[in-house]
């Protein structure tokens, strides 16, 4: 049994195939530009090309994220806040709490054992917590995306940013590059600008281990050394929780397929 | 002794400076952009002022200094936050103010005055950029304007769009978006415009609406501005061509207190 979960975020749009809810056959993302659907429909083509599979074999398909009305083809969405927890769940199974930090958003959620969200805290509104903040600091920095997370690795003394406006905190930087300030530092003074944002959404939500980081920024590494410093505990960190949101609602799809056939089983048994 | 004094106001942005004459008449103003070397900023903004008010340095009794770079004014002689001075310089040139609204470069502040320029009530933004210049700034440059044509701009709209977005990067964003999807930029001006008198007008609403309103700080020389603000108050606002000055001669008016003060 195959089903598809599709995250159509603000940055990135994240494809995963799952077989039987336990075996992830392919994995695939493409930046969120122009027709977002148009995207998503290549990055399903792509994941049933990569896992060989024919498009009448997905069974069950849910969308996820910021975008998950817009996929006419889904059997169901899925909020972020769900999903995203299953996912992490089901890449470490005894996760309590999830971090999940995306391009547009960032948010914590406690969750149960069997993925359900007990409580949450989301920052929407602004970009400070947000990877659109390092996506515009590798913009005037001159440093590509990629190259910024193992940058900042050479740190010896982070350059904290006191302003908490992505936009304020733009002057604040230039002015550090501008006094000479390495630039090791001031990228990780942006992780942990970053990273201590989550952490007061942690904090509201409860912290309890295990933790998980997923979304867009738990490919940086600058990010998940500034966080495991901030919290002070193990953070899971999976190359995998990328995909989280996009895992969790292919798990959760097939569930619902399970129940479905079940429920059909029993209507026609009697 | 000479009552000539002078008011160095040190923004985020820029640097202004007010010279007053004897008979609180203003004899020179400057304004300069704000660098690295704020110290340096302060001297220049001074230096300007007093050039065009055709005045030397030792003819001037008293310098108060203004603003978020106030204590980098090392040669005045007193210190004013920009609330009292924006306070004073809007009663001053409009003596039936009882709300100042001053935008400036990264902050905005809405302030109760009374009869007597006298701060009795203030709230500020001066945590994020949605709402000010800053704001105006980097919206300009998403469009490919300079920001001193977008005020003007924004008065032609004919559909204003609805710009959601309270934080700048996302407000960019979605200017981005308006326009790939083909909208008129004067149009997406007016919208931005239009978000900013919204934020501009809870901070107002929180220190209370008065009758007359006077708009300061450099947003309000954005003609898009003062239309959006005083289409949403349903009433006109005061702005002055001073009005980017009016910290600068705030701080220019406590000083010739001192000085008449110290005199008698």
């Amino acid at each position: 049994m195959i089903t598809a979960g599709v995250d159509l975020g603000a940055g990135a749009i994240k494809g995963v195939l799952l077989e039987d809810g336990r075996r992830i056959l392919a994995a695939a993302s493409a930046p969120a530009r122009g027709n977002p659907v148009g995207v998503a429909h290549q990055l399903l083509e792509e994941l049933g090309e990569a896992a060989n599979i024919g498009p009448g074999d997905v069974e069950y398909l849910c969308s996820t994220g910021f975008g998950r009305y817009a996929l006419p083809e889904r059997h169901l969405q899925i909020s972020d806040f769900t999903s995203s927890a299953r996912g992490a769940l089901f890449l470490f199974p005894r996760t309590r709490l999830v971090v999940d930090v995306g391009t547009q958003a960032s948010r914590t959620m406690s969750t149960s054992e069997t993925g359900k969200v007990l409580k949450f805290k989301m920052n929407e509104k602004c970009a400070a917590g947000a990877g659109r903040f390092v996506e515009r600091c590798s913009k005037y920095l001159q440093v590509p995306l990629e190259e910024i997370g193992p940058k900042a690795l050479a740190a010896e003394h982070p350059k904290l940013i006191s302003s908490v406006c992505a936009v304020l905190a733009e002057t604040e930087i230039i002015n550090n590059v501008a006094e000479g300030v390495p630039l090791p530092d001031i990228l990780m003074g942006v992780f942990l600008s970053l990273s201590q944002r989550a952490y007061s959404l942690m904090r509201y939500v409860g912290i309890q281990p295990e933790i998980t980081l997923v979304g867009g920024l738990v490919r940086n590494v600058g990010m998940v050394k500034a966080l495991r410093e901030t919290v002070g505990l193990p953070v899971n960190v999976a190359p995998e929780a990328f995909y989280a949101a996009a895992i969790g609602s292919a798990v959760l799809g097939h569930s619902r397929l399970v129940k479905l056939r079940e429920s059909s089983v029993a209507t026609a048994g009697t | 002794m000479s009552e000539i004094v002078a008011g160095v106001d040190i923004g985020s942005t820029t640097a202004k400076c007010v010279v007053l004459g004897e008979d609180a008449r203003v004899l020179g103003k400057s304004l300069n952009a704000v660098g690295v070397d704020i110290v340096r900023d302060a001297e220049r903004a001074l230096d300007a002022a007093l050039a065009e008010a055709q005045i030397p340095r030792s003819e001037v009794a008293f310098i108060t200094g203004t603003g978020y770079g106030r204590y980098k004014v090392y040669f005045g002689q007193l210190v004013v936050t920009e609330i009292s001075c924006h306070a004073r310089g809007a009663s001053f040139l409009f003596p039936g103010t009882r709300l100042v609204v001053d935008i400036g470069g990264q902050d905005t502040k809405a302030i109760r005055i009374n009869d007597a320029g006298e701060v009795v009530d203030f709230a500020m933004n001066d945590k994020c950029a949605a709402g000010t210049g800053r704001f105006l700034d980097v919206c300009a440059n998403a469009l490919g304007y300079e920001v001193g044509q977008i005020g003007p701009l924004s008065l032609q709209a004919r559909h204003a769009v609805k710009v959601t977005s309270t934080c700048t990067v996302f407000a960019e964003s979605e200017v981005t978006s308006y326009v790939s999807r083909g909208k008129d930029p004067k149009d997406i001006l007016a919208g931005l415009h239009a978000s900013i008198v919204n934020r501009t007008l809870s901070l107002m609403q929180r220190v209370g609406v008065e009758p007359e309103v006077t708009f300061t700080g450099g947003v309000s020389q954005n003609a898009g501005m003062v239309h959006a603000l005083q289409h949403r108050l349903g009433r006109p606002v005061n702005v002055s061509p001073l009005s980017q000055y009016l910290g600068a001669l705030g701080a220019a008016l406590h000083g010739r207190e001192r000085v008449r003060g110290g005199a008698g």
